[in-house]
């Protein structure tokens, strides 16, 4: 027998310790604070490691209407989805417009907000907040949206104009036959084929303005106006001592991304690395 | 992206090249050419002027006001005093005087290049490996690669708060586990003492992110022409030099991609610092970008002139560092293809 195959099955061995290694070492520090979201802080400082018993499903109630957190909750679902929205509408006229039409400066246009992408955001941050003060938009949700438009929408043009062009120019071709205009062939044609795209571009704005915080915690500070990811640390800056409260508020903010991931968790996977693999 | 996945800076580079007859001027030749393109659209009938403002206006307005505007009011403001917002006071050159002799600055660059250039090697290679391990077709793929993503989706806030209980000296899982195997010599204040304050972050960083370098590597992999590999298996090539002479030369494109990607994105590194350490202790995790946020926002001293003096700096050195490690890394590409 060669060494070859006691390498190879050493070797099989070797992989599927790294696979379950990984595996918990991925996935151990959610599922445990999955587990001391349903404990009391005192059952935590008891053990810090127990499976919770009994389940106190109740502690989810507390935090949700004792706490701000459901404050927190319905003002982060306001502004992530107002700005989603206007983000999907707006980025994707836009990468339409870039994609189809010949005109002379929609190279360079596309350059500039491509190049925008790898912006640090400290560099707009001062002047963005200064800016809102001036337009009373400061401490409003309004502002923050707005904010939030102009952080996702040129990654969506850009992820959505490299689908949009490879769209077969024979599908125009025919609707123009048909007498659409140019908003109807937008409306009609390319949204609905576009559909996969943009929903992957909707996924993958939502759960990165859902855990959005540099701006939440500089554009923001009404408590009543928190986002989520300022809310929970504000919380924990105040109840620092409460670790029990403080893994059920942050399983609230945890779970809608997870029920996204649930159901899409391929186009999920494919929006986000889109970019890195071209 | 914060950390946010962004998109190949690679790719804008590539664009055709015209014969030698028909060369643009030197100065269009510095600039990728494909930006004198009118696009490549199929549309050539030329819509009148109304469409493309209302299809492209608005993302246009959004990029002026939001992105455009506030850049260059940044490095506007970084010539003045504002301890008033209504009276800013001209000062010259005075903040940038300043910022070279501010040791605090130059602290927080340095560890910001730490974290800059190690990251992205760890997220990089680690994402590799993981990748590997899937390619060998072991058993519930499918599942590993969904639960290896999952910190990817988890908010900084969310992650930094569970680290800090993990990092936790009398009960986090690390100190408890070292003191079980009899190491508990090793227990350290992971965040408290400033020595590895930095590298704790990292890791976490890494932990954070090895997951979504694994499934574009993996998908990298999968694209690779499959001959290549059973051509090498056939060699009897064993995985070392399999990985070192084939696998990695392949997706050596991928992998750059993926380094310049990490490397732009840690330089904007702030939630998970600000929430465990707010760049404690003693600077040894300040950040640029904690550090603008401090001198803006958390210090009494309000001015908002000199930490936009650290910004606009700042803007200067990612944008030379992207075109930089562009031109080295597409440089040697060229050389060797």
């Amino acid at each position: 027998m060669r060494p070859f195959d006691l390498s190879r099955t050493l070797s099989r061995g070797g992989i599927m310790a790294i696979l379950v290694a990984y595996t918990v070492f991925a996935t151990f520090p959610f599922l445990w604070v999955g587990t001391m979201s349903l404990r009391t802080t005192t059952e935590i400082a008891y053990n810090h490691y127990a499976w919770p018993d009994p389940f106190h499903w109740a502690k989810f109630r507390t935090a949700w209407i004792d706490s701000a957190f459901s404050t927190y909750f319905a003002n982060s679902a306001t502004v992530v989805i107002g700005s989603v929205a206007v983000i999907t509408l707006v980025g994707a006229a836009a990468a339409h417009c870039l994609a189809r039409y010949r005109f002379p400066g929609n190279r360079l246009i596309y350059f500039i907000l491509f190049s925008s992408i790898i912006l640090p955001p400290q560099i707009v941050l001062i002047a963005i907040y200064q800016t809102l003060v001036e337009y009373n938009l400061y401490d409003t949700l309004w502002g923050l949206g707005l904010v939030y438009v102009s952080l996702q929408l040129p990654l969506t043009i850009y992820l959505l104009e490299g689908f949009f062009a490879r769209i077969p120019q024979d599908l125009f071709d025919a609707a123009k036959v048909d007498g659409y205009g140019d908003f109807e062939i937008f409306f009609r044609l390319v949204l609905p084929v576009g559909m996969p795209a943009i929903a992957t571009t909707v996924i993958l704005n939502f759960i990165l303005l859902w855990n959005e915080f540099l701006f939440a915690i500089v554009l923001i500070s009404d408590d009543e106006l928190r986002t989520l990811p300022v809310g929970i640390q504000q919380f924990m800056g105040d109840h620092f001592q409460d670790i029990g409260m403080i893994a059920t508020g942050v399983m609230i903010s945890v779970i809608p991304v997870i029920v996204v991931y649930a159901f899409f968790s391929e186009k999920l996977i494919q929006g986000m690395t889109a970019g890195a693999l071209k | 992206m914060p950390d946010s996945p962004l998109t190949g800076i690679i790719a804008t580079n590539a664009g055709a090249t015209g014969s030698i007859a028909n060369r643009p001027p030197t100065w269009r030749r510095l600039l990728p050419p494909t930006l004198f393109q009118s696009g490549t659209g199929g549309d050539t009938s030329g819509a009148s002027w109304l469409v493309l403002l209302l299809f492209l206006g608005p993302a246009l307005l959004v990029f002026a006001t939001m992105t455009a505007y506030p850049m260059v009011r940044t490095v506007y403001d970084s010539f003045y005093t504002i301890d008033d917002p209504d009276k800013p006071q001209f000062i010259g050159l005075a903040n940038y005087a300043q910022l070279v002799t501010d040791a605090t600055f130059w602290r927080a660059v340095a560890n910001t290049l730490i974290w800059s250039v190690a990251a992205p090697l760890l997220d990089v290679g680690i994402g590799l490996l993981l990748a590997l391990c899937l390619y060998a077709k072991v058993p519930f793929t499918r599942f590993l690669r969904v639960a290896w993503f999952t910190p990817v989706l988890l908010s900084y806030v969310v992650v930094a708060i569970v680290w800090l209980w993990i990092y936790n000296y009398d009960w986090g899982i690390v100190n408890l586990g070292l003191r079980a195997v009899g190491l508990g010599f090793l227990a350290s204040a992971w965040l408290g003492n400033p020595h590895i304050a930095l590298a704790s972050l990292i890791f976490i960083d890494v932990w954070k992110w090895a997951g979504f370098n694994m499934v574009v590597c993996l998908a990298a992999l999968h694209s690779l022409p499959s001959e290549v590999l059973e051509a090498a298996e056939l060699d009897n090539c064993g995985w070392g030099a399999k990985l070192r002479f084939v696998i990695v030369p392949l997706l050596r494109p991928t992998l750059l991609n993926l380094y310049i990607l990490a490397f732009v994105a840690k330089m904007k590194v702030f939630d998970l610092v600000w929430i465990m350490t707010q760049g404690g202790p003693l600077w040894s995790t300040e950040t640029v970008s904690t550090y603008v946020y401090k001198r803006a926002f958390a210090w009494n001293t309000f001015d908002l002139g000199y930490p936009a003096t650290i910004a606009s700096v700042w803007f200067a050195v990612v944008i030379l560092t992207v075109l930089l490690l562009n031109r080295i890394l597409r440089a040697r590409d060229r050389v060797e293809f």
